[in-house]
């Protein structure tokens, strides 16, 4: 009987470990979603992919399925997400800095050795610049890597108010290459990027929690206060509220959906041509 | 008609200079800046000021919803731009795309002044700055090279 048992332990148990090992990842793919969690930020990758933040994880979906992107190992809180020209995906939050999705390993790279810490509020890509980037600390003002992170250097102090999110705009007019727009807590901030001047997107007040633009028509500029999305089609000067069923907590633009709305009920609305919104089914 | 409005600017800013407090006086300027620093005045003092102070307000829209003239000192942005940025400028004149005029707030000046005096205002722009500003500018300008 103490031989069956032996024979059992010898055998059995590293065919056990074996198998656990074989089916961890896949079980760690499956994992259950935490579907309801608000949207905390929304962006799309290279093949059009959408991917979304939300209740702490990052998902990618993709012809109605959705799969789990392991997030890089970090203390900090992932807020942000950018598309780079190129189609590389950043991520950025307080505590972590900036980091790189590398779509082929799976890997992340972290992009902060000479960020003077890790406090990034946001971070935003150049419309059509693949090496350049930006990123926003509260503490620090705002930084511009032109090698896709390698080196940052500080190039201003931001607007006067504290920015919760931002985007890179090729809106034409400016002097340089575009435009900044930044959410903040009084608005939307509005600056060239030569970082000549941070003045008033308009009137609209309030604390902005998500930006975007229409790559496509770049004087369409987007921004969510309290919920309540707003549509600027003059680059930022007048804005008007729009109706959506939910709560609006991020925004992206897709190349195949147009905008796209997370919610505070965690769900993703595209917006029909005609105004319409309709779920972007994971 | 370009040729008597010329004429008028030319007439007017000495008389701008004299009020807004004279030309700046700098110890050992070399030849090059002083002949950037007299178009300067005679050209470009009216509007950004003889100090380089810009316009009153100029963060704002005027009036005419346009946007003020803004200083080239340091607590402006001129040295945040590269050479060739401030090169084109000069040279092909500038409208705020926000403003509710269509014309060229900042004039062309290709017409007027040639590229050498162009780069001679250029220089002279830089004595406004601060040493970190004169550095930033370099680099953006090493990044865009100047025409």
């Amino acid at each position: 009987m103490k031989s069956m048992i032996h024979t059992l332990n010898t055998k059995v148990w590293p065919l056990c470990l074996l198998m656990l090992a074989a089916f961890l990842p896949a079980l760690a793919q499956a994992q259950p979603l935490d579907d309801n969690q608000p949207v905390t930020a929304v962006t799309t990758d290279a093949s059009g992919t959408i991917l979304v933040l939300r209740g702490g994880s990052l998902v990618a979906i993709e012809d109605g399925t959705a799969a789990v992107i392991p997030l890089p190992a970090s203390d900090g809180q992932p807020t942000s997400l950018a598309r780079g020209a190129d189609g590389d995906v950043y991520l950025g939050g307080p505590g972590m800095g900036v980091w790189r999705y590398d779509n082929a390993s799976g890997d992340w790279q972290s992009l902060n050795e000479s960020l003077p810490d890790l406090s990034v509020n946001a971070i935003a890509a150049h419309a059509n610049q693949p090496g350049t980037l930006y990123a926003y600390s509260e503490q620090n003002g705002m930084f511009r890597s032109r090698d896709r992170g390698t080196e940052w250097a500080r190039v201003d102090g931001g607007p006067r108010e504290p920015v919760q999110t931002f985007l890179h705009s090729d809106m034409p007019g400016s002097m340089e290459s575009g435009w900044l727009f930044a959410g903040t807590t009084r608005g939307v901030a509005r600056s060239m990027d030569c970082f000549c001047f941070w003045g008033d997107a308009g009137e609209l007040r309030g604390t902005v929690s998500a930006i975007s633009y229409d790559p496509a028509a770049p004087e369409n500029v987007y921004a969510v206060i309290e919920g309540v999305l707003h549509h600027s089609a003059d680059g930022g000067e007048a804005w008007e509220a729009l109706d959506v069923p939910q709560p609006v907590t991020a925004l992206a633009f897709s190349p195949e959906k147009g905008l796209v709305a997370g919610t505070v009920d965690g769900d993703l609305l595209a917006r029909g041509s005609a105004g319409e919104w309709t779920p972007v089914h994971d | 008609m370009t040729k008597w409005i010329w004429l008028l600017v030319l007439l007017v800013v000495p008389a701008f200079a004299v009020a807004s407090g004279g030309s700046r006086v700098i110890e050992g300027m070399p030849a090059d800046l002083i002949e950037g620093q007299r178009i300067y005045e005679q050209y470009c003092a009216a509007c950004h000021g003889l100090q380089g102070e810009g316009a009153a307000n100029w963060q704002k829209p005027d009036e005419k919803g346009e946007m003020p003239a803004p200083p080239h000192d340091e607590s402006g942005h001129t040295w945040r731009h590269s050479d060739a940025m401030l090169f084109r400028m000069i040279a092909e004149g500038w409208r705020h795309p926000f403003n509710k005029s269509d014309r060229l707030t900042m004039p062309a000046f290709r017409d007027i002044l040639t590229d050498e005096e162009i780069r001679a205002v250029i220089d002279y722009l830089r004595t406004f700055w601060t040493g970190e500003q004169r550095l930033y500018q370099q680099t953006e300008s090493q990044d865009m090279p100047s025409n």
